[in-house]
């Protein structure tokens, strides 16, 4: 992969998210989430069993593991938070 | 300790090739099923892993009567099965046993698979007398455990079909999760819990059944348990807690001291001076005088998982400290590579880590660099809505490293805590809560 814009791929980074998160909780409507809502319960209706499913995925896809990096998981407020510590947390490619 | 069982089909449970038997299929291997049995009859779990098309599953479990927590059928490697069976089920590959009377295929599941224990039928058949298949307690949950396995495998399979929430779900299938104080009754299946959760499980230490009895009958502890049941089966005892109530003055003591008999060498890993004094300034922070809280215990059955009733646990926990006069709840907890989801919920129900010791590591766990709580952006749970990437708070140096630093599967010690001032988390309304009688 060439060295592509930082926003180009934060993008990239915010789309796979949703579609993660989307067959983790098995909303679909979660695709069209606004980047600052929460992640956790009434937001996206994140729960241990999702999240945890979602962070496997997260490692899989983008070679972050948030578990490892982030103590207090607060990479998962919201799907900001979290496309944002991917971001600055990938392995280069 | 072997908890499940993952077995052949052809010339093992079955006396016999099921495809190569035209109309009729083998039989069930007697002794295997003897065996099987006996095994089931203490808790363990069985599955299979066959070469055959699912309908050979099928007619296992009718011919043999077992409840097979999971089947995998398909031309895929053994191993690969197996590793979807443990993902599935939630076990470690120390737990499970590998029963083939193929060469090839035990050899294969042994090299790829190292922890699993891999046997032939011969071998299998003397299992039980084996001390790995032999589970010290055995409670009225153990017993149950493969028919629990099968509930569940009927509740996942009306999940996948059900069009709304998970919350939904939950309350369609008639959840409910009630949270007591503990009996005499209740101990031997709390210890068992203690012995054999992983993933939930905040000091991944056995509590003995004496040391349980003990804090029941202590004014300053409160033990609780959780049941969980719904349409399609009752858990019995799913969690549990231990809770210390105490104030800010006694912190250090009660840290050091105080839990003994409570995952003691976990504790002490975690709680040498430094970071008892910290957890005392954390403590501090909070007001003079306030009292704290602390759950020296926290385990749940990881088939519980996704069922509602950490997060409720959580929020009882809260409002039984709250409603005690406690300003905060301290969660001291090993963190490994496996308690990810206990995690998740701790960070879910608005707990954050208090506390990280230093350089002592008696253990020779290395510990990073200590967060203790500079930097750390607060109660943001419900996000700091910005957008925009790269925001300076949420990715302090400090909080990195948990899973490089740590040792093996030891765990690196971490205190969560939770202001209780604000508003508390929300009890799920499939939740019922019995106050504390002590």
């Amino acid at each position: 992969m060439a060295a592509a814009a930082g926003a180009a791929a934060g993008a990239e980074v915010l789309a796979g998210l949703r579609e993660i998160l989307a067959r983790v909780t098995g909303r679909d409507q979660v695709a069209a989430l606004a980047p600052d809502t929460p992640l956790f319960r009434d937001g996206a209706g994140l729960d241990s069993l999702t999240g945890t499913l979602l962070l496997v995925e997260v490692r899989r896809r983008f070679g972050v593991d948030v578990a490892a990096e982030d103590l207090n998981l607060d990479s998962l407020a919201s799907l900001a938070t979290l496309a944002a510590f991917i971001t600055q947390h990938r392995p280069p490619s | 300790m072997i908890k499940c069982v993952v077995w052949d089909i052809d010339n093992t449970l079955l006396a016999g090739t099921y495809l190569e038997s035209g109309a009729q299929p083998p039989a069930a291997d007697p002794e295997l099923l003897r065996v099987a049995r006996q095994l089931g009859e203490r808790g363990i779990v069985h599955a299979l892993a066959s070469r055959n098309p699912p309908s050979a599953a099928e007619y296992v479990a009718a011919v043999t009567g077992l409840p097979f927590a999971a089947a995998e059928c398909g031309w895929g490697r053994k191993s690969d099965a197996i590793r979807r069976i443990m993902d599935e089920l939630g076990f470690a590959p120390d737990a499970v046993a590998f029963v083939d009377d193929d060469l090839m295929e035990r050899a294969e599941v042994a090299a790829a698979l190292s922890g699993v224990l891999v046997l032939s039928p011969e071998e299998a058949a003397e299992a039980p007398a084996w001390p790995d298949f032999s589970p010290a307690v055995l409670t009225a949950e153990g017993r149950r455990r493969g028919e629990m396995y099968a509930e569940r495998r009927r509740r996942e399979d009306a999940a996948r079909t059900f069009g709304g929430s998970r919350d939904d779900f939950l309350r369609h299938v008639g959840t409910q999760v009630s949270i007591d104080p503990a009996g005499a009754p209740d101990l031997p299946r709390l210890h068992e819990l203690s012995v054999r959760t992983h993933q939930f499980n905040t000091a991944l230490q056995p509590v003995s059944e004496a040391a349980l009895a003990g804090l029941l009958g202590s004014a300053g502890h409160r033990l609780t348990v959780v049941r969980l049941r719904d349409q399609f089966g009752d858990d019995g005892i799913v969690g549990g807690a231990v809770t210390e109530a105490m104030s800010t003055g006694t912190a250090g003591v009660a840290g050091a001291a105080g839990v003994a008999g409570v995952a003691e060498r976990a504790m002490s890993a975690g709680e040498a001076p430094g970071a008892a004094e910290e957890a005392r300034g954390a403590g501090g922070e909070a007001g003079a005088g306030l009292a704290s809280w602390r759950v020296s215990l926290l385990v749940m059955s990881c088939r519980a998982l996704g069922r509602g009733v950490l997060d409720a646990l959580l929020a009882a926990l809260c409002r039984e400290a709250a409603d005690g006069g406690a300003a905060e709840l301290l969660i001291p907890c090993l963190v490994t590579d496996r308690n990810v989801p206990l995690r998740l919920a701790l960070a879910a129900a608005g707990f954050r880590a208090a506390a990280r010791p230093r350089e002592n590591s008696p253990g020779g766990s290395k510990l990073g660099e200590s967060t203790s709580g500079e930097g750390s952006p607060g109660e943001s749970t419900s996000g700091e809505g910005s957008p925009g990437e790269g925001s300076p708070g949420e990715s302090r140096p400090g909080g990195t490293g948990v899973a490089r630093s740590r040792a093996g599967t030891a765990g690196v010690p971490v205190i969560f805590r939770r202001e209780l001032s604000g508003p508390l988390p929300g009890l799920p309304d499939w939740a019922a809560v019995t106050a504390g009688a002590s």
